[in-house]
């Protein structure tokens, strides 16, 4: 262990309650933010569910023939309002079914791909379209009703849906980071707060240091070793208690959520976000410590030299 | 080794030092004596670059430190051992730790910090207290921990100031035969001290100093 390392650890251990505070006010501000982290996610992975997603679906009726379908998908084709058209048959929609059944296996069971209408997905390149189009879609001879997601949530038109998903989210975005910009700020204000007492207390020492020979890095590196150990372990006691949580939470979430993907179902893909989450936190840890200390640990040597 | 010329230094209205000048050559023992603010601790503060004159030139190995850029300081500070009247070892860190700081800030390899810690500490004569802290010692060993500090690196240059002004006579005479012995070994020494005792303990150079100016 270097000298500098057990310089930081002795005064750790020496002033276990500056450690505490320190640790817990940074465990906290990484906790809040991997919390805001996910949610900021999530409420992105909703809303590109619902803007990818094909918008508008046109039932199509059982006597509706080949030749009349694929008039019907030439013109929407044709249609420079639409974008994404596909044709669902009666097979694939007892797929979709199947899929979506999946936890039941039975339901999909007791069923023909007969009783499922064929259908014509696509979406509108803008969604102040998409009433016209429906309607005009409606008076099509082969179509026998038509779907569109705005019905989930019972909202009136599409855009209302996806307008209320872009406010929530920007909301949420925004709220997030002002309330982790507050903690980090009392992170780093904490922090400065800690290595200032640090090195009155240490003012002795640093003098003789001084007049022995050591360099201005040689007086920083334990001072700041010890910030970046409150850091480190404050991203990581922070990071955990947010992944437990979440571990926890996650098949309540994905049950009620259902098919919209607000969080990862496969766990590479949910510890891979976890994992970049935790990168990015450290990053944002280290980069609190070594400012708040350099600042501290300046202004004292300035007093002290 | 280190020369001074024509030095001046005030303190407000309070002349420290008044022109002085004088020199120490390699492998000498200087007692710089005086009484209390006749600018001895003031002239070793010089020669540390702790306090820079108002005029004049202080020269180490040639080079006039006062010049110097303040990076370049703490290399000019390894090159001396440095012994204070009030000890200034590090309380909680142990005989051995302390001695070890000076090695880390001079940057010496830690895998030859045993061997030169054990040897400087068996020639103080503590080597049977290297694990012990510095409220476990008395005054005497405290200066033999401060000296081992100074020595372990190996310096050019040795500074004292008034290494026995907390000391009984006893103890003070271990560590001048300390210091009598180390400058045998071809140290240059200079000696803060007013301590007549100590002075005619060794027959070395004296520089009188008397209101900031070199009397003898």
């Amino acid at each position: 262990m270097s000298i500098h390392t057990k310089t930081a650890i002795e005064a750790i251990k020496r002033s276990p309650f500056q450690a505490i505070s320190a640790i817990f006010v940074l465990s906290l501000t990484f906790f809040v933010a991997t919390m805001v982290a996910v949610l900021v996610y999530s409420s992105g992975r909703a809303l590109s569910y619902f803007e990818t997603r094909p918008q508008i679906i046109s039932f199509l009726k059982d006597d509706a023939t080949p030749e009349t379908v694929a008039g019907l998908e030439d013109k929407l084709g044709k249609d420079t309002r639409i974008k994404d058209l596909k044709y669902v048959s009666k097979e694939e929609a007892l797929e979709i079914y199947k899929k979506a059944t999946s936890d039941n296996p039975l339901l999909a069971e007791l069923v023909s791909p007969s009783i499922f209408p064929a259908s014509l997905e696509f979406s509108v390149i803008d969604l102040k379209l998409a009433e016209t189009v429906i309607s005009e879609v409606k008076n099509e001879a082969i179509v026998e009703q038509v779907g569109f997601t705005a019905n989930i949530g019972g909202e009136k038109s599409l855009s209302d849906v996806v307008s209320r998903l872009k406010t929530a989210s920007l909301y949420l975005r925004l709220g997030g980071i002002v309330f982790v910009s507050v903690l980090a700020t009392t992170s780093f204000l904490v922090l400065l707060v800690i290595i200032s007492m640090r090195m009155t207390t240490r003012k002795g020492e640093v003098e003789i240091l001084s007049l022995i020979g050591a360099t201005p890095s040689f007086v920083r590196s334990p001072i700041i070793l010890e910030a970046l150990i409150y850091s480190l372990v404050g991203v990581l006691i922070g990071w955990t208690f947010a992944i437990i949580f979440w571990l926890y939470a996650s098949p309540s979430i994905i049950s009620y959520f259902g098919q919209i993907p607000v969080i990862p179902k496969d766990a590479l893909t949910f510890f891979g976000l976890f994992f970049i989450i935790l990168a990015i936190e450290l990053v944002a840890g280290i980069t609190i410590s070594l400012i708040g200390s350099l600042i501290a640990v300046g202004r004292s040597l300035k007093k002290i030299r | 080794m280190i020369k001074f010329s024509d030095v001046t230094k005030s303190f407000g209205s309070i002349n420290a030092l008044n022109k002085i000048s004088f020199e120490v050559k390699s492998g000498e023992f200087v007692f710089l004596t005086g009484s209390s603010g006749a600018g001895k601790t003031t002239i070793l503060k010089m020669i540390l670059r702790e306090i820079l004159p108002d005029s004049g030139e202080v020269l180490f190995d040639d080079v006039d430190i006062v010049k110097l850029a303040d990076k370049e300081v703490p290399r000019l500070r390894q090159q001396m051992g440095i012994v204070f009247q009030d000890f200034k070892v590090l309380p909680e860190r142990t005989v051995s730790e302390n001695v070890e700081v000076a090695l880390a800030v001079s940057n010496v390899p830690d895998n030859e910090w045993d061997t030169r810690v054990h040897h400087v500490l068996k020639l103080v004569g503590l080597d049977k207290r290297a694990q012990l802290f510095p409220s476990q010692l008395s005054g005497g060993e405290l200066q033999r921990v401060s000296l081992a500090r100074a020595l372990v690196i190996n310096p050019k240059l040795i500074l004292a100031d008034e290494p026995t002004g907390n000391l009984d006579w006893k103890t003070a005479e271990g560590i001048m035969d300390l210091l009598e012995k180390i400058n045998k070994e071809g140290k240059t020494i200079i000696m803060a001290t007013h301590h007549e005792g100590i002075i005619k303990h060794g027959k070395h150079r004296i520089i009188h100093l008397d209101d900031g100016q070199v009397i003898k």
